[in-house]
């Protein structure tokens, strides 16, 4: 799983044009601090696992744990993905 | 826990046993008798103790449709009363009275190919009208309505809602801070369901798309537009007005997104579209406007 490329996906999903792929740190946190996302952006996020992994999340007590860091996310796309 | 609106409670008042007790009484009795009483007690009631609501009322009155303040004080009159109704009828739609709908033919057509296609879409509401009873009409023997709600109102109201709805095909999403409502909503799309929630509120988010109505600068949520355009479903504004005491007029008007904008652009031009259309509805519909904060900027 290419993090450089994960995080230009989320750059461009969540329309970060003020941030480059350098300016997300890989274990920040994505919510909350770090990043500072909110509801809207887990939609984004969650659509982008779909439109690009084949990733359908469906359980919010999941989503929690992928969406810490850009880490994890790129874990449980490498584990999940089908496309 | 759920999440709670800073500057609106969005639930009805009193205690459960009377709300338990409305619903028997207008099990049994007309309820313009309940309208009656609206006018003599309670609505005065209500305009003396909610101060903060009825100043609200007046400035949009006063300072946004600028009609002169003997005017204005008479539609927060008029207004509180057509509250009250809508919330009387809510108690007798639990109580199992049925009200009449009427729809223009042309909209009705349009909202049955929304619901007969096989793709999601997304249905929003304003603080307008009586939009609860629009599962009596609206509906989908194709699908399920996902209605986001913000939480807070008595475990009777929810209750009655639940009962209402459950055989209307009708699932309750609570707004949570666990963003599990985006999960929801999502899901429902994605499976060519229907998502409906409030165009007018900003609740969870708080990122706004800046409108201009009635010549003042009001911020609408970015979250359904969003979510219209991520997912790439229709969007249809639904509007539910009080026409009499047993009749309710369904408007429904499809927001169409522009393809040739970016998509943040398109997301602004659907909410710019919603306003244009509340703005309609208001012009029509003065009194029926139950936003009871300063929605209208300065």
């Amino acid at each position: 799983m290419e993090i450089e490329k994960l995080k230009e996906q989320i750059i461009d999903a969540l329309n970060l044009e003020d941030l480059t792929p350098a300016d997300i740190e890989d274990d920040a946190p994505l919510f909350g601090e770090g990043l500072g996302l909110d509801s809207i952006d887990a939609l984004e996020l969650i659509v982008l696992m779909e439109k690009f992994y084949g990733i359908k999340l469906q359980n919010p007590a999941e989503g929690k744990n992928i969406f810490k860091s850009v880490n994890c996310m790129a874990a449980y796309i490498e584990a999940n993905r089908t496309k | 826990m759920a999440l709670e609106h800073e500057e609106w409670k969005g639930t009805t008042g009193g205690l459960p046993w009377m709300q338990r007790t409305m619903i028997k009484w207008l099990s049994v009795i007309d309820q313009r008798v309940i309208y009656v009483a609206l006018v003599m007690i309670f609505v005065p009631f209500y305009m003396l103790t909610c101060n903060r609501e009825y100043r609200a009322m007046y400035h949009f009155y006063h300072r946004v449709r600028r009609e002169p303040w003997w005017k204005s004080f008479a539609h927060v009159f008029v207004n509180q009363y057509h509250f009250g109704q809508v919330i009387v009828d809510r108690f007798a739609a639990f109580g199992g009275r049925e009200f009449k709908f009427e729809m223009d033919d042309r909209e009705w057509a349009v909202y049955c190919g929304m619901a007969n296609a096989d793709d999601g879409f997304l249905q929003l509401s304003c603080h307008m009208g009586n939009y609860e009873l629009a599962g009596y009409i609206l509906r989908q023997p194709k699908k399920t309505m996902h209605a986001l709600v913000f939480m807070g109102e008595t475990e009777t109201m929810m209750q009655n809602r639940a009962k209402l709805f459950a055989p209307r095909g009708v699932e309750m999403v609570p707004v949570m801070p666990d963003m599990s409502h985006i999960f929801a909503l999502n899901n429902a799309l994605r499976d060519g369901n229907v998502a409906s929630m409030p165009g007018d509120r900003i609740f969870g988010s708080t990122k706004a798309v800046e409108c201009r109505m009635l010549g003042h600068r009001v911020q609408l949520p970015q979250g359904p537009f969003q979510l219209a355009v991520t997912r790439e479903v229709r969007l249809m504004a639904v509007w539910v007005m009080k026409a009499s005491h047993d009749t309710y007029r369904v408007h429904c008007h499809e927001l169409k997104a522009n393809p040739e904008l970016k998509k943040s652009e398109r997301v602004a031009d659907l909410a710019r579209q919603f306003a244009a259309h509340m703005e309609q509805m208001i012009e029509q519909y003065p009194t029926h406007w139950f936003n009871y904060f300063e929605f209208f900027e300065q």
